[in-house]
């Protein structure tokens, strides 16, 4: 496999000439290489970001916007993660709510959840 | 490069975004503040109210509006807040005041409104087709029996979202 071939198998799938002409394919892979180099490092941002919009949506509709879940449960020691708060606001939501009435009853807004109650007995 | 292997963050399928599952929802715009309205609008229809908000889908719900005439602004922005158009000849610039075009099209102030908030591109102008704008009470949506959210309204910056 030449060099040549090895840059047209990258330059697969792009528009017009970039595609067939080497000097141009040249320009447009070497573009692509670095938006990707760029990129592997941005897409860790931008899942932690849609975490955090997610759990966002998630907490306001149980009447708690976002900062303030992440204040509570830190200060509760609760070490879960944005990507699992996540997956639990959306597969778990009944584990979800229990998390979030955890940090009504610490901010003072409702009474401790009964599953503590039974722990701390 | 190949796919993800280490990402397994949920991505919706197609099926989730279907217009058959998306829920309905009512607003009275009657005595409500023009952008506070329009803001709460805006995230139902992008689909940021949901947990499972996917920003390249749309994941949003359809909003009705109605008494789009009633809808207000505050201080004197009724006689002078401008609505600019231009229809690309020189010279053509027009303009007209908040009061004025409520008395001629109010659905277009409230649209306008929203249509700023939201998204520009592909998906936005997809988004603003589930805005359903009406002048006065009655709207021909009762079939989907849509929700009344007009409480959620946040009528006061100063006042957070119920802690």
């Amino acid at each position: 496999m030449t060099a040549k071939d090895k840059l047209f198998k990258m330059a697969k799938g792009f528009r017009g000439r970039s595609k067939n002409c080497y000097r141009i394919a040249k320009q447009s892979v070497e573009k692509a290489l670095q938006y990707a180099y760029r990129d592997r490092k941005q897409k860790k941002r931008d899942m932690r970001s849609l975490w955090i919009q997610r759990v966002n949506a998630g907490s306001k509709e149980h009447g708690v916007p976002y900062s303030k879940l992440i204040y509570g449960l830190h200060n509760q020691n609760v070490q879960i993660n944005r990507k699992m708060l996540s997956e639990l606001a959306m597969y778990e939501p009944y584990s979800f709510k229990a998390l979030v009435d955890q940090v009504k009853w610490m901010r003072g807004d409702a009474a401790q959840p009964a599953a503590q109650q039974a722990a701390q007995m | 490069m190949g796919p993800d292997l280490w990402n397994r963050t949920y991505y919706p399928s197609g099926s989730e975004a279907s217009p058959l599952i998306k829920p309905w929802y009512l607003v009275d715009a009657e005595g409500q503040t023009l952008g506070r309205l329009a803001t709460m609008v805006a995230m139902h229809l992008r689909g940021k109210t949901v947990a499972t908000y996917q920003p390249s889908m749309d994941m949003g719900a359809y909003v009705v509006i109605v008494n789009a005439e009633k809808v207000v602004v505050s201080g004197n922005k009724s006689t002078q807040k401008v609505y600019t158009r231009h229809t690309g000849r020189p010279g053509s610039r027009k303009e007209e005041t908040f009061q004025k075009l409520q008395a001629r099209i109010p659905e277009r102030i409230v649209e306008l409104a929203v249509r700023g908030m939201l998204p520009k591109g592909r998906l936005g102008r997809h988004l603003f087709t589930h805005l359903k704008v009406y002048k006065g009470a009655a709207h021909p949506h009762s079939a989907q029996k849509p929700a009344d959210i007009t409480a959620k309204i946040n009528k006061n910056a100063a006042t957070a979202v119920a802690a």
